[in-house]
């Protein structure tokens, strides 16, 4: 049995969106990921899936349940040390892929290791290795706006890579980009699961990506489905 | 290198900004400048005022600087017993130059080039100015002739006179015999002529004493025995002018105090018996006079530097608060990959304090030269406007620094407190 590496039970989010209306965006999810694990979170639009998403990266905190991240109670981590955590043990690939635009595709990888504490002499080369095994080692010292769609979620990946995290969270990794591309993403993604163990959960409304995944977790109205 | 980049994106507006500084840091830089030309010349004037008791003649008007010219030697010399004091001198001091009826007073940062008279034969020290320095030659003395002067620096630069030089003060003519170090105060502007040769060039002035000494004269060749056939009127007047001595010309006098005694007490002491004769000024009131007024004047320099400065901060916090609304998403971002609040702070007060450094440098950079350009200009005349001194342009830049963290700090703390879920949201 392979460790868990994310345990989730009775999430329950609501947003106020005005005085008299209440979004309940989760309602009591359940969900369990082990190490090693491929999985995509499906459901249809509105259903919770990117919410669910920011609670297990701790980008924002569930109303009720409870979280463990890697053996750790998340439930009640303040904000202010839910860095840390972040930083260490959660990679995060999101669908605009999201890279500083100042910086380089390498110096994008190297940041992130600045805040996972990783030592200056190390960053530089970490990022390297990263950016070759996604195939843009000749492009390290172009700036995001200098490459495509599918390069720049390459960097994205390197980046979520940098620290050895515990699980990559994926929000519409594909979301951006066209078929081909979307499917070379996702074969790297596979890669990565196949040859390095590493635990992905990919939100995603693609059915291609989503049958490319070993388990789905399907969400329908903020509930399990 | 990355606050450098983010600068770079907002060209015009980073322009602007540093532009707001740079006018800030220029203003205190030249203010600051002035302010310690000033300083320095009033500290020396300070060191001089409160190193002796100053007398002058009663009915010296101070605002005006109205002199009767009278302080009968007889007075100087009563003083000079009083309880304390341990020398009195009795000095005049007149412009080198003669007034110009036709030309209006000219306003100028430096003093006048001004005659000051020197009692060669007196045993009198300024308690905090006992020697000046000399560049050239010696400053007069004892066995120096009649007609030996010896010039402050700024005086030699403005009318181009050399060590042994002849040269005419009021139609009499005179022979350098020292040319003295820059002192940055009063000296600089004298010309130190002997007490008797002063005193005839004062009496010249001055149509009324000229008259006096005239009459004294013609009053000395009327024997006892003619005076005693005119009237009585007249011999009264006669009397009156041959009682008239050039001693009795000063404009001023100077008086120490004995080793030990209480400069205050010696006031008190020459009040109490000659307040009805002449006018006391007290080292310690002298003091406390010039260190309000000079504060008053820092005040008001400083004061406008810093009116300029503010301004300058506002527009950097309201640069950083828009520069932080637009990269609102980029600090998500840095957040969600591990990004501390601390870390985002730092990062945006970091920048404001590169953006006013920048300006800083730069309206350092400017006031100097304008300075520079200014002084070199007055330089030939001795009467440089500014002083520049390393240590404050140190703290110039420390400074520009320092108030640009300030402004960056309530910016960078509200983007270290963005929620990273809707930091990312804003796609």
């Amino acid at each position: 049995m392979n460790k868990v590496i994310i345990e989730a039970r009775g999430l329950k989010k609501s947003y106020k969106m005005s005085k008299t209306n209440t979004v309940r965006a989760l309602d009591g999810i359940d969900i369990v990921i082990n190490e090693g694990d491929f999985s995509a979170i499906v459901g249809p639009s509105g259903c919770g899936k990117s919410t669910l998403m920011h609670i297990l990266g701790l980008l924002d905190r569930p109303d009720e349940g409870q979280i463990t991240i890697d053996g750790v109670d998340v439930s009640k981590l303040k904000d202010k040390l839910a860095y840390k955590l972040r930083a260490q043990k959660i990679g995060f690939i999101f669908q605009g892929f999201n890279l500083i635009p100042t910086l380089t595709a390498v110096e994008n990888v190297v940041l992130a290791g600045k805040y996972g504490g990783m030592k200056l002499a190390d960053r530089k080369k970490r990022a390297v290795e990263l950016l070759q095994l996604v195939g843009l080692k000749d492009r390290m010292n172009h700036n995001p706006n200098e490459l495509s769609g599918g390069q720049q979620q390459r960097v994205a990946i390197a980046r979520a890579l940098m620290n050895n995290p515990t699980v990559i969270l994926a929000d519409e990794p594909t979301g951006e980009l066209d078929s081909k591309t979307s499917l070379e993403i996702i074969d790297i993604l596979k890669k990565l699961n196949k040859e390095n163990k590493q635990t992905f959960l990919i939100v995603t409304h693609n059915t291609e990506v989503a049958e490319a995944c070993k388990k789905t977790i399907r969400l329908r109205d903020g509930k399990n489905a | 290198m990355e606050i450098l980049r983010n600068m770079w994106r907002r060209k015009f507006r980073t322009f602007l900004t540093v532009t707001g500084i740079a006018v800030g840091i220029f203003a205190f830089t030249v203010m600051g400048s002035m302010a310690l030309k000033l300083n320095k010349m009033i500290d020396g004037g300070k060191k001089y005022i409160t190193g002796q008791i100053t007398i002058m003649p009663k009915g010296t008007d101070f605002v005006s600087g109205q002199m009767s010219g009278m302080l009968p030697i007889d007075t100087l010399n009563k003083i000079a017993k009083v309880d304390g004091v341990e020398a009195v001198e009795g000095s005049v001091s007149l412009s080198v130059d003669e007034p110009n009826p036709d030309e209006p007073v000219a306003m100028s940062m430096g003093t006048p080039a001004t005659i000051y008279s020197l009692d060669t034969n007196s045993n009198f020290k300024n308690k905090n100015w006992e020697t000046l320095d000399m560049k050239e030659g010696k400053l007069i003395d004892k066995d120096s002739a009649d007609n030996d002067i010896s010039i402050g620096s700024t005086v030699a630069l403005d009318k181009n006179w050399k060590l042994g030089d002849t040269v005419k003060i009021r139609g009499r003519e005179f022979k350098v015999a020292g040319i003295l170090e820059k002192t940055m105060t009063g000296p600089d502007s004298y010309v130190f002529i002997k007490l008797p040769v002063a005193r005839e060039m004062y009496i010249d002035s001055n149509p009324f004493l000229k008259s006096l000494r005239d009459r004294a004269s013609e009053a000395a060749n009327i024997s006892d025995a003619e005076l005693k056939k005119l009237s009585e009127e007249t011999r009264n007047q006669i009397l009156q002018a041959k009682a008239f001595k050039v001693e009795d010309v000063s404009t001023g006098a100077s008086a120490s105090w004995k080793e030990g005694v209480d400069p205050e007490a010696v006031v008190a002491r020459i009040k109490d018996q000659y307040k009805d004769e002449v006018v006391v000024l007290s080292p310690k009131k002298m003091g406390e006079t010039i260190d309000k007024a000079s504060a008053t004047m820092n005040a008001i320099i400083y004061g406008a530097a810093m009116l300029a400065l503010i301004v300058g901060i506002f527009s950097i916090t309201n640069t950083m608060i828009m520069s932080i609304s637009e990269r609102t998403k980029e600090i998500g971002i840095k957040k969600a990959i591990g990004a501390s609040g601390k870390s985002i702070s730092l990062e945006y007060t970091l920048e404001a304090g590169v953006i006013s450094l920048i300006g800083g440098f730069i309206g350092m950079g400017i006031g100097i030269l304008s300075i520079s350009i200014i002084n070199s200009k007055m330089a030939s005349k001795g009467a440089e406007i500014f002083l520049i001194e390393p240590a404050f342009l140190v703290e110039v830049v420390i400074f520009s620094f320092v108030i640009g963290i300030i402004a960056g700090i309530i910016p960078a703390m509200r983007a270290s407190k963005l929620r990273v879920v809707e930091a990312i949201r804003e796609l």
